[in-house]
Order: C-alpha cells, then sequence, then structure tokens
C-alpha cells in the first residue's frame, strides 16, 4: 500500500463504535402513516425542504439545500475554457459533476479518497443533470458541478440532483428546465417517498422481504422529461412502474418550493428599481 | 464508451427501420443477434465463461480466495467485480482510455448484484466473523460492438454456473485455535446456485420506439437508453438510465415492460443450453478463442 | 428632478465601472490606494476582523461539528471517533488526525484531486498545534490501556476560500471538540469486545484553548489582520499567531515573505490577545445558546 503522505495518517486500523451497539437502541421502521423520523408526514409527503442560492462568495452559482437531517451543498464553476483539448465534439460544451461525501456524513466515517460509490453517484448525477443544460450554448467550455454532502440522512442521490440544478440556475447558465430529484422507497406493499436512511435499511432483523427496493428519479417538471432513473432492491415490475409515478408525483410537490427560492434569489440579486 | 459517427442520412435511415419494426441487420425490435455461449474456458480460474453477442465478445472469469467477511455482515461472503477494458477491443481504451467505462460497468454490475435475492451470500460464509469465500468476478472486454451490459451479465451467469468452490471444513487444534482444511479430492466441490442470477436487458430509445441489443450504430442514433436487470421470475433487480438525453414518463413504463418480457425469456434458453454443456462433460468440444 | 436623480444614478454606476476596471487592471495599486488612507476596498479598518458567525453542532452523524464563518470564508469542521488499539510506544494514549481539506467546491482554483500545498499545510500547522500544545490530553481518549482507545478523526472542510483559513479553522476546531460526545464504552470480559451504549454520553474535557489571528504585510510597513483572498495573494508577507487563554503564544507561522519588525509583531500580539477574548466570548454565547 503507497502511503498517503499528503494527509495526517492515523492508526492503521480503526473501527466504527456503531459496529458494537446492542440491537435495543436501533430503531424499527414505523408501519402505518407514522415515519420513523418522528415527523407527522404520511408516508407519501415529502420531509419539509429549505434551499437557499448563492452561498459562496467565489462560485458562479451555488446552492444549499436541507431536507430533514440530510444537508447538501453545491457550487457550480465556468463556463471556464476545457481542461480536455482531445474531445472530438468541441461544438458542444462539457459538463463535469463531481459529487462527494464529507468524511462525517455518515455514521461511518467515510475516506477522504473518492471511492467506488462516490464516481458511480457523480455519474449519476451527471446524466441526471446533462438532458436539462442547453451545452451547445456552450462550445469549447466545460461548466464543473460541484456537489459536497455535508450530511446523509437517506438517499442523497435525489436532493444533490435538486441542489446542483438550483445552482446551475443560480450561475445563470442556460437550461431548458430545472431538474428535480426525488427517491422512494418501496417495501412489500408500501410507499415511502423522500426516505430516511433508517427507512431504506435494507433487513429489519434479517427478514427478507419479497419486493422491495428504493427508486430514483430525475424529472424536468416543464418537458415532463425523466432525466435520470436509478433503482435497487428487488421488485415487481408493476411495484416499479407505481413507484415511478409516485417519483414523478413527488417531483411536482417539490417544484413549488424550489420555484420560490430560485425567485427570492432574482429578486435579492435584482439591481433595486428606479423609481 | 467506445463509439462510432454516424451521419444524418444514416441516422435517418436507421431510424425509419426501426419505426417499420425492420433493423439494418434484418432483426425486429425484440431480437437478439445471434449469441453464443462457451463456459469452462479458462484453466486457471474456478470458474469461466466466454459469450459472444454479436461482434461483441467477452470474457469472464471468476476465482474464489477466503477472505474476512464484511464487519456489517458477518455470516456473509461477497462478490468483487473488476471489468478489464482492453485496448484490444478499441484502440480507444488504450492507456486509461477505458477505466471510465470500466469503473461504470462495474459500479452497475455492484448495484445489479446488491441484494439478497439474486446470490445466495450466506452459503459463501466459512466460520461467521472470521472466514468466507469473496468471488472475484473478473469481465474482460474482447471486441465491443454495443450491448456490453447485456453481454456481461450472460457470461456472469454462465461463469458463475461453472464455478466450482472447493469444500473447506475447520477444524480445531488443541488449543482452541481454528485452522482450515481444504479438501484433498479435487471433484470435492461447492456450486454455486445461479437460479436467481439475473440478466440485463438495454433497451435503446430511437425514435419513438425501442429496441434491444442495440449495435453500435443504433447506439449512435439513440438519446437514451434503459437498462433492466431482470431475473428468471420477472423480478427486477436494477433500472438504470444511460446516456445524455431523456425520456418521457410514458416510454419508461413501455421500457421496463418490454425488459421484462425480454428478460425473462432470456434465461430459460441460457440454462438450457448451461445444463447440456455440463452433461457433456469432458466428451464435449472446445471451441476455444478461434473458433 | 427625476432627470437629475438618474443622472447621479449613471454618475455612481461608472464609478463602480471605474472601481472594477482599476481593481482588475492593478489589483496592488488598488489596494494600496485605500491601504494609504487606512482602510480596505470592503471598508474595514486595517485591524479588523470580518464578522465571525458560528453554528456549533449543525451534523447529527457526526460526534462533534461546527461551522464557522468569517466573512465569506466558510469552514466546517467534524469529528468522527473510531475505536482503535493504543499505539504501542504509548499504550495509554489514544490518537487525533487531524486533516484539513480544499475540495474543488470552495474556490475556482482548486482542482479535484489530492490535496493541494496550502491545503497539506494547513493540516500539518492544525496538527502541530494539537500536540505542542495539548487542547485534549491524549491521555483521556485510552479506553483500557494497551487495549482499546479512541481515535478523534478530526475532518476539517473549507467550503468557501476567501482568505484566512486557519483563523477560520482553528476556531472550527474549537468549537467542534468542545461539542463533541463520546459514547460510554466498556469491555466485555468473556468476549473481549467493547460494548457502546449510546444513551451514555459525555464531553471530552478541552484543556486548552488556542485562538488563531492571520495578518497581511503590505512593504514592510502596513500589517492588516484577517487578509482576504485578493489580499492574501498581494501581500509581501503573511503570518498567523496562536494565542492561548492565558495570552501565552503558542505557535507562530510565518512562511518566508518580508521582514518584520519586533515591535510590529508586538502589535500583532497585542490584537491577537484582544481577538482570543472575542472568540472565547462568541464560542461560549454560541453553547450556552445551544444548551437551552
Amino acid at each position: 500500500m503507497p502511503v498517503d503522505r499528503r494527509r495526517i495518517r492515523g492508526p492503521d486500523e480503526s473501527q466504527s463504535p456503531y459496529h458494537f451497539i446492542s440491537k435495543e437502541s436501533q430503531k424499527c421502521l414505523a408501519s402505518g402513516d407514522r415515519r420513523s423520523d418522528d415527523s407527522q408526514r404520511g408516508p407519501l409527503d415529502i420531509r419539509p425542504i429549505f434551499a437557499r442560492c448563492g452561498l459562496n462568495s467565489q462560485a458562479k452559482g451555488s446552492a444549499y439545500i436541507e431536507a430533514g437531517n440530510t444537508k447538501i451543498i453545491c457550487s457550480v464553476y465556468g463556463p471556464r475554457e476545457t481542461e480536455r483539448k482531445d474531445e472530438t465534439d468541441m461544438k458542444s460544451g462539457r459538463l463535469v459533476a463531481d459529487m462527494r461525501f464529507a468524511p462525517f456524513a455518515c455514521h461511518k466515517r467515510g475516506a477522504w479518497v473518492q471511492g467506488n460509490e462516490e464516481k458511480d453517484l457523480s455519474l449519476g448525477l451527471l446524466e441526471s443533470l446533462r438532458p436539462g443544460v442547453c451545452l451547445h450554448k456552450y462550445p469549447r467550455s466545460q461548466i464543473d458541478v460541484c456537489v459536497m454532502v455535508l450530511e446523509s440522512d437517506g438517499p442523497a442521490l435525489s436532493h444533490a440532483v435538486t441542489c446542483a440544478s438550483l445552482a446551475l440556475a443560480d450561475a445563470g447558465i442556460e437550461m431548458y428546465d430545472m431538474v428535480l430529484g426525488c427517491t422512494v422507497r418501496h417495501t412489500g406493499t408500501t410507499q415511502l417517498l423522500d426516505p430516511t436512511f433508517s427507512e431504506v435499511q435494507d433487513d429489519q432483523d434479517g427478514v427478507f422481504v419479497e419486493n422491495q427496493g428504493s427508486v430514483t428519479l430525475s424529472l424536468m417538471p416543464n418537458m415532463n422529461q425523466v432525466s435520470g432513473l436509478q433503482s435497487d432492491g428487488v421488485m415487481e415490475q408493476e411495484s416499479l412502474k407505481a413507484a415511478v409515478q409516485a417519483c414523478i408525483e413527488g417531483c411536482y410537490k417539490l417544484y413549488p418550493v424550489i420555484q420560490h427560492t430560485l425567485l427570492k434569489t432574482v429578486r435579492k440579486n435584482a439591481p433595486p428599481s428606479e423609481n | 464508451m467506445a463509439t462510432v459517427q454516424v451521419s444524418e442520412a444514416e441516422k435517418l435511415y436507421v431510424l425509419h427501420g426501426v419505426r417499420d419494426d425492420l433493423r439494418v441487420d434484418g432483426r425486429g425490435c425484440e431480437d437478439y443477434r445471434h449469441v453464443e455461449v462457451e463456459t469452462d474456458v479458462v484453466s486457471n480460474t474456478d470458474g469461466s465463461a466466454k459469450v459472444s453477442l454479436g461482434h461483441t465478445n467477452v470474457l469472464v472469469g471468476v476465482k474464489a480466495e477466503i477472505g474476512k467477511p464484511k464487519p456489517m455482515v458477518p455470516d456473509e461472503g461477497y462478490l468483487e467485480f473488476f471489468v478489464d477494458c482492453s485496448a484490444n477491443a478499441t484502440p480507444e481504451f488504450e492507456g486509461r482510455g477505458g477505466e471510465g467505462l470500466g469503473i461504470e460497468l462495474s459500479n452497475t454490475l455492484v448495484k445489479v448484484f446488491s441484494n439478497k435475492h439474486c446470490l445466495d451470500l450466506k452459503s459463501l460464509c466459512i466460520s461467521p466473523g472470521e472466514n468466507c469465500w469473496v468471488l472475484y468476478v473478473d469481465v474482460l472486454l474482447l471486441q465491443c460492438d454495443g450491448n456490453l451490459f447485456d453481454a456481461i451479465s450472460m457470461a456472469i451467469k454462465a461463469a458463475l454456473f461453472n464455478t466450482k468452490i472447493p469444500k473447506v471444513h475447520i477444524c480445531e487444534d488443541e488449543d482452541g485455535g481454528k485452522e482450515i482444511e481444504l479438501s484433498d479430492d479435487p471433484y470435492d466441490c461447492v456450486r454455486v446456485n445461479v437460479e436467481n442470477i439475473p440478466c440485463i436487458v438495454t433497451l435503446c430509445k430511437i425514435g419513438h420506439r425501442h429496441v434491444v441489443d442495440a449495435t453500435l450504430q443504433e447506439k449512435a442514433c439513440s438519446v437514451a437508453s434503459l437498462l433492466i436487470s431482470v431475473t428468471h421470475t420477472g423480478m427486477v433487480t436494477c433500472v438504470r438510465k444511460v446516456g445524455g438525453g431523456s425520456l418521457d414518463p410514458e416510454s419508461i413504463f413501455e421500457m421496463t415492460e418490454t425488459g421484462k418480457r425480454v428478460g425473462k425469456a432470456l434465461h430459460a434458453p441460457l440454462m438450457e443450453l448451461l445444463q447440456k454443456e455440463e452433461s457433456l462433460g469432458s466428451k464435449r468440444q472446445k471451441v476455444g478463442f478461434l473458433g | 428632478m427625476v432627470k437629475r436623480y438618474a443622472a447621479t444614478c449613471t454618475h455612481v454606476g461608472n464609478q463602480n465601472i471605474m472601481a472594477e476596471g482599476f481593481k482588475t487592471a492593478d489589483p496592488l495599486e488598488y489596494h494600496k490606494s485605500f491601504l494609504k488612507e487606512n482602510c480596505r476596498p470592503d471598508g474595514r479598518e486595517l485591524d479588523e476582523f470580518r464578522t465571525t458567525t458560528l453554528n456549533i453542532g449543525p451534523i447529527s452523524t457526526a460526534e462533534g461539528s461546527a461551522l464557522v464563518k468569517i466573512g465569506n470564508t466558510t469552514v466546517m469542521c467534524g469529528i468522527k471517533a473510531e475505536l482503535a488499539v493504543p499505539p504501542s510506544d504509548t499504550p495509554d494514549k489514544g490518537y487525533i488526525v487531524p486533516n484539513v481539506d480544499m475540495p474543488p467546491l470552495c474556490a475556482s482554483k482548486v482542482r479535484s484531486g489530492p490535496p493541494e500545498e496550502q491545503a497539506q499545510a494547513a493540516s500539518q500547522f492544525i496538527a502541530d498545534i494539537i500536540e505542542t500544545s495539548e487542547i485534549i490530553r491524549k491521555e483521556d481518549l485510552c479506553i483500557e490501556k494497551e487495549k482499546l482507545c479512541w481515535v478523534l478523526y478530526c475532518d476539517i472542510m473549507c467550503l468557501d476560500y476567501d482568505g484566512n483559513l486557519l483563523d477560520t479553522c482553528i476556531v472550527a476546531l474549537l468549537a467542534a471538540l468542545k461539542n463533541t460526545q463520546l459514547p460510554k464504552v466498556t469491555i466485555n470480559k468473556e468476549t473481549d469486545l467493547p460494548e457502546v451504549d449510546l444513551l451514555k454520553k459525555c464531553s471530552i474535557s478541552v484543556n486548552r484553548h488556542p485562538v488563531g489571528s492571520s495578518f497581511a504585510v503590505f512593504d514592510n510597513t502596513i500589517t492588516i489582520v484577517d487578509p482576504t483572498a485578493d489580499e492574501e495573494s498581494l501581500a509581501t508577507a503573511v503570518m498567523t499567531l496562536v494565542i492561548d487563554e492565558e495570552g501565552r503564544l503558542c505557535s507562530l507561522h510565518k512562511p518566508g515573505g518580508t521582514a518584520l519588525s519586533g515591535e510590529k509583531l508586538q502589535d500583532c500580539m497585542g490584537r491577537a490577545v484582544t481577538r482570543h477574548r472575542e472568540i472565547s466570548k462568541l464560542v461560549d454565547k454560541i453553547l450556552e445558546s445551544i444548551k437551552k
């Protein structure tokens, strides 16, 4: 193993205290209408969202989203000169997405180096955002989207997509439409919209539940186009269809909040009217 | 990903063909190209398979090694995927050119297999918390002509079917120390139950319709594709949109339906083929790489 | 009347454009013209810090956390505790592993990849302060001698870089450590495995409270406090003083640059001592407010 001399190193091996917790203190999945995060929301409600634009002074555009305990910050840099000159298609711009988790974002401490999971999420983020951005307007240039998950409570990708598209809009990048993300957890017969971390845990006391999985979807609400879709778990096709529909509805619920945030930002940034 | 350049006229030709359910190579929209599967092709692996799908060629080798179980699931073994995009497949993969695609493919495979349904990971456990079998699944791309996901998933299923894990037992010495003993008989081995392992079906949206098993040329005409991994019972274990475009909800529903139907039908002939090959034993005529 | 108002508006507008142009064309001269008048482009006095805001405990997945803003510069520190075997040469001590990272989102010049020089230097600087001034007694992190101890991973992440990284990092680290709560751990005699009780948590004792103050020097004569990113890049030297609660100097960091007279250094010391009072008051106030 090569030694990482660029960081301060700890002991060779350390274990998370969460491996040694007694089973009692772990919360179980709430059934029925109640959700495990003690809020009053029903199974098909999204968590209340707090969103702001323009927090980063250095970036062209930035956004911050907080949904329950999930906290995500995103900065957009560019359009700037592209780093890779060998690209064959110089007529349209290049979108680069980089999604990372802060080391303290999950229960288990993450490494500083970008892992495979983060690379996969970055790719998912890129593929969700790309259909929404008018890349042909930015020839020979590159737009960088950097997402940092400060705290993760439940699937982070959907909120990262929403946050990144807010930041792109804040940066003044031309887009066809906003891109909104939503996740649905399907367990047996119930659907939970915008699940928390404890709600996506796969096994409850090791019992295997048939027909369970998560679906993450990105939607461009005005064009009614799905720009990203990912699912895992094991589901029947019918359940998958229902979950996709629930995701789309979830995105439409989210849309007014995001619109409001953008409007507020535009009003704040607009020069004061002269009369 | 390996790509080809397609002119506008070619695009239109492909598009019109797909509209009329007649593709450039004479197939219908839901037809696969000619598939060839051969197992046990690499002797120094524990299981291997080569699949060719039209001009797409992949080789999968499975190596079983004893490792330490993951702390969160002490009574299960696990799989590790690695996809090597060799420069043989296309010159674009030279140097580090194939790295990005390799990571994308292996991450997708992790997603496809990351559920308790498709493989009984508990059967890979040797002693809980201490030792388990780790199956290293190495995929080598030999030739790319579109639809890598489908070819790889078939090859993995075949290779795992072919995998023979040696039997071990744990003996305890006087001091209470544990020792793993390998069986002397090379034919004394455990097989992996591959029944529930899914196959991936990639559907490319071309014009208003979608096609399965797209060639590189067809892929270049498509804005977005959806890959769906389906088990033999028709359960969906993973869905992913790939490519730069977007899809409308209605076509997603159509595509998942087609994917389920096509994917489900894929399993029976594959299993039949594998079993037939197995029953022939050493009498089987090996085709190898030049056949 | 309206016309005249509009005219003044455009006049002011033109001036703004002129100032922007001046700043881009000759940034050094632009800054110096302000410094000559004893003020700075953002309206601050020479010895004035930017507004410092503090949020303690925003991250629930971390054992302790803090978000600090000095002006635009934003830093988040999260502390994760893990269990490990104590180092063989000091079996009665635990580990503290601080790391500072500047991810690509904090500034446009940063590219993704391993940490750049500035982040590496900051990590080492923070590590040295922890080591030498004993913010936490490493003995406190030992659970059982030679068997089990805590590892405190102090991950400090810059979210917005506009100068004065070190001061911000130190405040974030200090506030996060004061917020840290560790669960009770016992070793099960039978299985020899640790047992963690999440319901019983206790804070760690923070031994010393160092606070940093950074200065930028222009032409050997003018020192300004809390430089922004622009000021840092134009200054002829930068310096960071770290002072503890009794006004003692913990660390002095001046990586090269132009010389500085002893007198000036004394002035800076004085400013650093008052800065310490301001920061301790702020940290105590916020800690008090989250207790309620």
